[in-house]
């Protein structure tokens, strides 16, 4: 096992290598620059002069491999550097930015699984039952939703039409806005919109894997010493489904790092998603790279976890047959 | 008997397709037959008539009229090959990138395996929205960027689903029989893993039809997606919040026909996947 | 009531130069009417007024309360030498002051400074600062200061994408006392003064430490009336009274800045009372005009300023290198049905390279009409001819085609260039559109490295100077001329204006180049587009101008609240709405 998570842990790393060259070459090859960014859309045209200058400034006149190393050698020690639009550090835009990502993404992961958890455990019992005949086809079509889409119906229709719930933002700016009640109010569109696309995906798993087995022996053999269905169900069956929930929950989390980019654009939410859109936008090179790279390795070491579970139950993967 | 063409599927279904999915077998049909009859509303698609914008639905415009004065429901029409075309051959590219990089690394295993699945890992923890963005940036707006930029982003999942598969299936007595029946690597993986792997592919694509045409109306939606004039749905979509008190028929109708295909295609591979797996014993 | 009380002031920029004949004699409005008299003698009126606005002598001002203002981004300095943007300048007004400042008919009145010379060979300026110009620690703003604050501009470390180009031909500048300094440039210049309208930084706050990193860059030291209280960022920035503040003070207590980059978003914050003013665009005046909840709180102000939409060609492209082609293009554009259909009326068709109101602008010279037949036997003069009966234009082998870049961002520019692209198509002309996000697309039209894009002109001051623009010594890559025009008469005219000192004279030769650009047609001038603003009617004492209501002194200091000492009222429906 030890050695299994050693090799893993060794192989991580030129996944990784590879992604932070990738992402700092595609990076500082795209058309656009910085210079050609600052400002935005209202900004005033900058002269040649200035954006030689600016360009010294940032360091971005040194050759590509050399700005490459350097950045290398400074992430080593864990230095981000500093923004190149407010020239504040990364980390501490970054640091804004998180528990606003975690608390909108944590709550629909809850959601998620709160709902989707008890009907797919109820469906896969009674496969083929009234409810999974008319859950099934439901869950497939709220997937197919596009979320950007709901979006807008749901501001629409609840916040400009109804005016029940607010159009945006985290919380509002009237004396009484900072209470609890007025940031749940915030919560409620944006955590709908990112939980019931991925309902399905959870349901179906669960329900898939007690449907495969709920006629056990060890399900019938519980059922047999008198416990009732519902209770063989949520002990046994369920149990197993929860090895492929925590596989898939591995390959979901680093997700919620990265944000939804565009419910973040939507509801104006400050999380990381849209720093990390507005930061390609404005061509915001340590921000963009500092967030590509955290993501990367939030990736790997929550796939690394999830291995290490199943590998925990499944010898061939723990012997290196699969992985 | 099943609605699915034998030709289509190598093995031969052990169920047949529920209904659900008969429905939205019917949907992609039906959508397809508009795609192929969509010339007629190309010239309506594109007539711009700044004294008619923003026309709420009404029997000369059942879908209204757009911020340029071109009709809605030609638009939404003229819109259908360009989505669906999108959507089917970035699947497309996606299985058979994914297959054949998985297929490999699963069968030769060995130094072959660890570099195929370290550019597979790569990938997966990629940036997904950074590279579309980098992509549209470095390739002229067109849809083969767009194809590519999305079946570049999910080829990984096919990956590592076919690599799993091949795994499982080098080992099993007939593929080992070939094997010392001197067959080549070739005819093996074509005529002996292909067919094994090839059902759960299909289920694959056909979800992958779907994501793909979501994804393809998110890029356009945030403005990297195809160059105008010419509009998937999501393109049609991008202009909807400028206006949507004004006119909430841009944000409804291209909306309704994004949302449809994507669930006809999801509920279609979702009656695959059931009808080719075995059945749930009960 | 409302109505012959401001549409007194209201002079319709169409007829005459605004800030020249802004009536301030008018009847004064009835003073002190109750706020509810006075709102519902507005709900019926109007919602528009399109022309220039004075309300400033309209009723008292009253002193308290809080204005919220929005901003479309959240600052990214508040060092006012490397500001890049709008949003750090709508702050910094409040906070900074400047040596000089515009009023709102464009005229260069002391701030800081309350004088200055210009020496006889129009090369050495000397300011003198005002006497109780103070810090609001309480230190005199000196002349050091201002040195300071100029030679950062040109250092090559500093990055100041406003300032550096303006002082480009600095020669030196030196304190010549505790108050008075004086800048010397390489030549003469007739809009060098306007290079000091110009925030002041502290010296003392930046010795000994990183420029680029001084703690003043994100809480910076006021010298206006208003001082930083606090940031969030992203989020919101608040200012309190400078208790120092020294000329003229506001009338607000506090001024909120909420960061709202998107327009629907910050219109119904207007509404729902998050906000007391926010930008519209075309669909928002739209939705304005038929909101009862908009009639209700709020009005609409709406004026021209200097800013101007239009299609950039590359002059340098064998396809419009010819100006009788590029005339043609022009003549194919139906300018008259984007301003009815696009902009709703809220716009007018130009016909150079200015903005109606600049006084560099000639109204006697008419635009290029719309005659698709003229403009098509233009093409066909120019040899462009459909050959080969592809539909399409072609001339010595190569096709009529070419792309036409447009920002992502832009709703405006898309629909200009969609309805350009369609207008070509009948005249057998192929343009390919590309949409490219804002760093890409800016990247590429100021290398010259395009064919044709769709672009807006903003202008934040009044100089009219052509000559970075268009004359032929400024193209890429060292100038902004991206086009690549070349004309040699409007180049000898263009660096005449420049050493004019005479007014009159100058804006005589831009009349005479005026028509030789309308002929030349360098681009596909379109249109000038109405600015529109919602503003709740709590706010008062509004001045617009071609400069803006933000860009010009007092501008924004001078507004107060009806309301007066009642503070923020509170929104109608707390935490919803918006």
């Amino acid at each position: 096992m030890t050695r299994y998570i050693v090799r893993r842990l060794l192989l991580a790393i030129p996944t990784l290598a590879g992604i932070v060259v990738l992402v700092f070459f595609l990076l500082h090859l795209a058309p656009g620059s910085p210079m050609s960014a600052a400002g935005g859309e209202s900004g005033r045209r900058m002269s040649q002069r200035a954006a030689d200058e600016m360009r010294k400034v940032y360091g971005l006149d040194r050759p590509l491999p050399e700005r490459f190393g350097k950045w290398v050698s400074r992430v080593a020690r864990l230095d981000f550097g500093e923004s190149f639009v407010d020239r504040r550090p990364v980390l501490d835009r970054i640091d804004e930015a998180l528990p606003y990502t975690l608390l909108l993404n944590g709550l629909a992961l809850l959601l998620t699984l709160a709902i989707a958890v008890p009907l797919g455990v109820v469906t896969g019992g009674r496969p083929d039952g009234p409810l999974d005949r008319v859950s099934g086809p439901l869950l497939f079509a709220l997937y197919s939703l596009p979320a950007f889409w709901a979006a807008l119906l749901l501001q629409t229709l609840f916040s400009v039409r109804l005016q029940w719930l607010p159009l945006y933002g985290v919380a509002s700016d009237s004396p009484d806005g900072s209470g609890l009640a007025d940031r749940v109010a915030h919560l409620v569109l944006p955590v709908v919109c990112l939980t019931y696309g991925s309902l399905a995906f959870y349901a179906r798993l669960i329900r898939a894997s007690v449907a495969e087995t709920r006629n056990a022996d060890y399900v019938l053999a519980a059922r047999a010493r008198g416990l009732s269905r519902r209770e063989a169900l949520w002990k046994h069956a369920f149990r197993n489904a929860l090895l492929p929930l925590v596989t898939l929950l591995g390959l979901v989390l680093p997700g919620l790092l990265s944000g939804s980019v565009i419910i973040e654009k939507i509801f104006a939410w400050p999380g990381l998603g849209r720093l990390y859109f507005d930061s390609i936008l404005s061509r915001d090179y340590p921000v963009v790279l500092a967030l590509s790279l955290l993501g990367a390795v939030a990736t790997l070491v929550l796939t690394l976890a999830a291995d290490i579970a199943g590998a925990a139950v499944d010898p061939r993967v723990r012997d290196g047959t699969i992985g | 008997m099943s609605a699915i063409p034998a030709f289509i599927l190598p093995v031969r279904p052990r169920r047949s397709l529920p209904g659900t999915a008969r429905v939205a077998l019917g949907v992609v049909v039906f959508l397809w037959v508009v795609a192929a009859l969509s010339p007629l509303a190309s010239a309506r698609a594109a007539d711009i008539r700044l004294n008619e914008r923003l026309l709420a639905p009404s029997r000369a415009h059942p879908f209204g009229t757009d911020d340029l004065g071109r009709d809605l429901f030609a638009r939404v029409v003229a819109a259908t090959p360009i989505s669906l075309a999108i959507g089917t051959t970035a699947a497309a590219v996606s299985v058979v990138v994914g297959f054949a990089i998985g297929a490999a690394a699963g069968w030769f295993g060995g130094v072959t395996d660890l570099l195929l699945s370290r550019g597979v890992e790569v990938v997966l923890c990629f940036p997904v929205l950074f590279l579309l963005l980098a992509l549209a940036a470095f390739l002229p707006p067109s849809p083969a960027t767009v194809i590519l930029a999305i079946g570049l982003t999910t080829w990984p999942g096919d990956a590592r689903f076919a690599r799993a598969e091949i795994l499982k299936a080098r080992d099993l007595d007939y593929t080992r029989a070939a094997r010392a029946a001197g067959a080549t690597t070739r005819r093996i993986l074509l005529r002996h893993l292909l067919p094994v792997a090839a059902p759960p592919l299909l289920v694959s694509a056909a979800f992958g039809v779907g994501w793909a045409i979501l994804a393809e109306a998110a890029l356009s939606f945030l403005g990297v997606g195809l160059p105008p004039p010419m509009a998937s749905w999501g393109g049609i979509l991008a202009v909807a919040p400028a206006y949507i008190d004004e006119a909430w028929w841009i944000a409804l109708f291209p909306g309704v026909a994004l949302f449809v295909t994507v669930a006809a295609y999801n509920l279609l591979a979702e009656g695959l996947r059931a009808a080719t797996t075995e059945k749930v014993n009960r | 009531m409302r109505l012959a009380g401001s549409l007194a002031r209201v002079s319709l920029a169409a007829l005459c130069f605004a800030p020249a004949c802004r009536d301030r004699t008018g009847a004064a409005a009835p003073a002190g009417r109750t706020a509810r008299a006075a709102k519902s003698s507005r709900a019926p009126a109007s919602p528009s007024l399109l022309g220039y606005l004075d309300e400033s002598l309209l009723g008292t001002p009253r002193e308290g309360g809080t204005l919220r203002r929005r901003l479309l981004g959240d600052p990214a300095t508040l060092n006012a030498v490397m500001q890049s943007g709008a949003p750090e300048q709508e702050v910094l007004q409040y906070v900074s002051r400047n040596l000089l400042d515009f009023d709102s008919r464009m005229q260069l009145v002391p701030g800081l400074a309350e004088s200055y010379a210009v020496s006889a060979d129009g090369r050495s300026y000397t300011f003198t600062i005002r006497k109780d110009a103070v810090w609001e620690d309480g230190l005199p703003v000196t002349a050091a200061d201002a040195v300071f604050t100029i030679r950062s501009i040109v250092d090559p470390h500093v990055p100041s994408p406003v300032f550096k180009s303006v002082f480009d031909g600095l020669v030196s500048v030196e304190a010549s006392g505790e108050r008075s300094f004086t800048a010397r440039f390489r030549e003469p210049y007739a809009y060098r003064a306007m290079a000091f309208v110009l925030p002041v930084l502290p010296q003392r706050r930046f010795s000994g430490i990183d420029f680029l990193r001084a703690p003043d860059n994100r809480a910076p030291l006021a010298n206006g009336p208003y001082r930083l209280a606090s940031w969030r960022a992203q989020d919101e920035i608040v200012l309190e009274r400078n208790p120092k503040a020294w000329g003229p003070r506001g009338h607000f207590d506090r001024v909120v800045f909420k960061v709202l980059p998107e327009d629907s978003v910050s219109y119904r914050a207007l509404t729902g009372g998050g906000v007391d003013e926010t930008r519209l665009d075309t669909s928002g005046r739209q939705r304005a005009v038929s909101d009862p909840a908009f009639r209700s709180c709020c009005r609409m102000v709406e004026y021209y300023d200097l800013g101007w939409n239009y299609i950039a060609l590359n002059n340098r492209s064998p396809l419009f290198s010819d100006p009788a082609v590029r005339r043609a293009l022009t003549m194919l554009l139906d300018r008259a049905g984007i301003v009815r259909g696009l902009f709703r009326g809220s716009a007018r068709i130009i016909s150079g390279p200015w903005a109606p109101d600049s006084p560099a602008y000639d109204p006697s010279v008419p635009p290029l009409p719309y005659d698709p037949a003229a403009a098509a036997a233009l093409l066909d003069g120019a040899g462009w001819r459909d050959t080969n009966g592809d539909g399409t234009r072609d001339r010595a082998g190569r096709e009529f085609v070419f792309d036409l870049l447009v920002s992502s961002g832009t709703t405006t520019g898309r629909q200009i260039d969609e309805t350009f692209a369609a207008e070509l198509s009948r005249a057998g002309i192929h343009a390919r559109l590309r949409s490219l996000e804002w760093a890409s697309f800016t990247e590429r039209v100021d290398a010259g490295n395009f064919e044709a894009a769709s672009l807006a002109w903003s202008a934040s001051d009044p100089n009219p100077d052509p000559y970075p623009y268009w004359h032929s010594t400024q193209w890429p890559p060292q100038g902004l001329n991206s086009g690549f025009y070349r004309n040699a008469e409007a180049d000898r005219l263009m660096d005449a204006a420049r050493r004019e000192p005479n007014v009159d004279r100058r804006n005589a030769t831009y009349h005479r180049l005026h028509r030789i650009f309308r002929d030349d047609a360098p681009v596909v001038f379109v249109a000038t587009s109405s600015q529109k603003f919602g503003f709740r009617n709590r706010v008062r004492g509004l001045v617009s101008s071609p400069l803006g209501l933000f860009g010009v002194w007092p501008g924004p200091i001078g507004w107060w609240a009806e309301d007066g000492g009642g503070g923020a009222p509170p929104p109608k429906t707390p935490g919803r709405g918006h």
